[in-house]
């Protein structure tokens, strides 16, 4: 009952009307860059931090802000998949199978809003998975100690680089990467300057925005210019405009097990929700056999993959707010965003700063309600948006980007950085190199250290302790099975049907 | 660029870290890791991973196309003035200067894409900074709009 409690509490910080405003305009933001191809929630996150930071926004509207732009962002993928056949974020690819055909056979209408209802179901059921499984997850990391905490994020590399497809070694590089780069600037331990070439913009380190914009934002407009096509092909709305309830029957099962699975799948760390709703989907399938028409506009296939992206953006949320290690690259950005107020996300934040938890999680079922409402009726608009021509849309984002990180120092440097970073980024990705390890690298470098050095320091630098406990044992070994059962499962398959796509 | 390349760039990169990190010496040391282990530790994993970038690549690396690298070196070398001159500038004025390249790049006439500078400028100045209270630098236009 004391969740209940404090879930009470939470709505009455979700509820205030700057937070509710703020909750508004994220979902509506969110949707509209989840909806552009090329931009995605970790984009759309990534350029609004610093901005909600800048507005000196208190670190709970920050974080509910910056989650209803996520949530959007999962919601609007859809829309140009099923009207443009153009996924608008990863999380979409799927939807683009079955939504494109449907609005193909003049079930546009029916298509965008029974996406929108599966979303609204799959962020429903995370939510309330993260309410039933985040206080007990914390209250188990309050006994971690630091060396469970190094073999915890030993784990969650382990995750992203051996779930990330198909190029493990350059998801460990970036997480590498991302490490090497939280270790310039000022030691505290010791006093020593590291890596920074006498140069005194660095000996604070590298701001966290810098890289963030860098990478996922000025890259991501270097990647546009490759890639950028006419949005001509956009299908109009015809037909019933909302779905029938025969239809709401029919997929009701269907999306209420891609929620589950989305959830499962988004609390794991690096697993996101390309990999959850591509597993919806395919369950699905098989689930449904010679009676399904998957890829000519079965609905099934449609709700499938949009109940399961969303509910792994929120079930995402579990780690990162209960062991303080972000599940994906869009809520490592969040994880910054918070150190941003010096508040390190963790077990001991559900007790010391339940208003920030509670408000979140509150806000997030009521962003998924707005975001519901404002999905099914204003679509129209936002087709308009998306005829939004580039050469107008992209100077707008790096203004926006400028901006952010000029709002942080007010230094040229950091400008000069973030250009830097941009196309440093842009040669990584275009060889194959994924952000979000890299990211997430940068992110949890220093507590990384900090848990090693504090354990190492336990035992006067015995080694054996980062293995002892059973917590550390179990981690090591969930971290080898990531890292080894993805290549082997793969092996496997492609020996078992040689001419696979 | 190939795999190669990526796996060469990393072993010197670590080459560098280690070189580098040999010198963190805490002055007066009382934890049993000092501040040079970690970054001695990563210098090592990233020469390991270039290492292995080299024995085994995999992606040969696209080439750009003469005709995509035109647009591409237009918006690189406009994103880094608009990074050197915003301060001098001022958002607005250097606003328009990069959204005329950038806009080009992304097939917007010259005229429609200064047309659209100007605007992002003005627009984003006034709502950054007279709504939402985020200063930004007015530079070459301060005599209109006040600041620095």
């Amino acid at each position: 009952m004391d969740t209940l409690q404090h879930l009470l509490a939470g709505f009455g910080v979700a509820l205030t009307p700057s937070n509710l405003l703020v909750a508004a305009f994220g979902g509506l933001t969110g949707t509209i860059v989840g909806m552009l191809p090329g931009l995605g929630p970790i984009n759309g996150v990534a350029i609004l931090m610093p901005l909600a930071f800048a507005l000196k926004l208190p670190p709970e509207t920050a974080l509910i802000l910056l989650a209803a732009v996520y949530m959007g962002c999962e919601f609007g993928g859809r829309i140009s998949s099923i009207l443009l056949n153009v996924p608008g974020d990863a999380g979409a690819i799927m939807t683009a199978l079955d939504g494109h055909p449907m609005a193909k056979n003049g079930q546009a209408g029916v298509a965008l809003s029974l996406s929108a209802w599966s979303s609204f179901v799959g962020s429903l059921v995370a939510t309330v998975g993260i309410v039933l499984f985040a206080p007990l997850l914390a209250r188990w990391a309050l006994a971690f100690g630091p060396a469970e905490y190094f073999a915890l994020m030993c784990f969650a590399f382990a995750c992203i680089t051996g779930l990330m497809g198909d190029a493990p070694m350059k998801a460990a590089l970036a997480a590498v990467i991302g490490l090497s780069l939280s270790t310039i600037g000022l030691d505290s331990n010791s006093g020593v300057y590291r890596f920074t070439g006498d140069n005194l913009h660095l000996s604070d380190g590298i701001q966290f925005i810098v890289v963030v914009i860098g990478v996922f934002s000025i890259s991501e407009i270097l990647l546009m210019l490759e890639q950028h096509h006419a949005n001509t092909g956009i299908i109009k709305i015809t037909g019933r405009s909302l779905f029938n309830l025969k239809e709401l029957m029919f997929t009701g099962w269907t999306t209420l097990r891609s929620a589950v699975m989305g959830f499962v799948v988004g609390v794991l760390p690096g697993a996101g929700a390309t990999i959850a709703s591509a597993m919806a989907y395919s369950t699905e399938k098989r689930l449904a056999g010679a009676s399904g028409t998957f890829g000519q506009g079965d609905i099934r296939g449609l709700a499938a993959p949009e109940a399961a992206n969303n509910a792994s953006a929120a079930g995402s949320f579990v780690p990162m707010l209960t062991l303080g290690v972000p599940g994906s690259g869009t809520t490592a950005v969040m994880v910054g965003a918070l150190s941003l107020y010096n508040i390190t996300p963790g077990p001991a934040l559900f007790t010391q700063n339940p208003a920030l938890v509670w408000g979140l999680i509150a806000s997030l079922f009521i962003a998924n309600v707005m975001l519901l409402f404002i999905n099914i009726p204003l679509v129209g608009v936002f087709t308009r948006v998306l005829r939004l021509p580039n050469w107008a849309l992209v100077p707008g984002i790096l203004a926006i980007s400028a901006v952010g990180v000029f709002s942080v120092h007010a230094t040229t440097f950091d400008l000069m950085l973030m250009s830097t970073f941009g196309v440093v980024g842009y040669l990584l990705r275009k060889q194959g190199v994924p952000m979000a390890p890299l990211i997430l690298g940068f992110v949890l470098g220093d507590m990384m250290e900090q848990n090693l050095r504090r354990a190492l320091s336990i035992t006067n630098g015995e080694l054996g302790i980062l293995i002892e406990s059973p917590i550390c044992k179990g981690l090591w070994v969930g971290a080898l099975l990531m890292v080894a059962v993805p290549p082997l499962l793969r092996l496997l398959a492609n020996r078992r049907q040689p001419v696979a796509v | 660029m190939s795999d190669r390349i990526l796996g060469a760039v990393c072993v010197a990169v670590g080459a560098g870290m280690a070189l580098a990190a040999r010198g963190y010496v805490a002055p007066i040391s009382y934890e049993p890791v000092g501040p040079n282990s970690f970054p001695m530790l990563m210098a090592a994993l990233m020469a390991a991973a270039g290492v292995w970038l080299i024995v085994k690549p995999g992606l040969r690396g696209a080439v750009m196309t003469r005709a995509q690298l035109m647009p591409f070196a237009m918006s690189v070398l406009a994103v880094f003035v608009y990074a050197g001159l915003f301060e001098t500038l001022g958002f607005t004025v250097a606003t328009t200067v990069m959204a005329v390249p950038v806009g080009m790049a992304f097939g917007g006439g010259w005229k429609k894409s200064l047309l659209g500078g100007i605007s992002i400028g003005l627009l984003f100045y006034l709502l950054f900074d007279k709504l939402l209270d985020v200063v930004l630098p007015t530079g070459v236009l301060s005599f209109i709009f006040g600041g620095r």
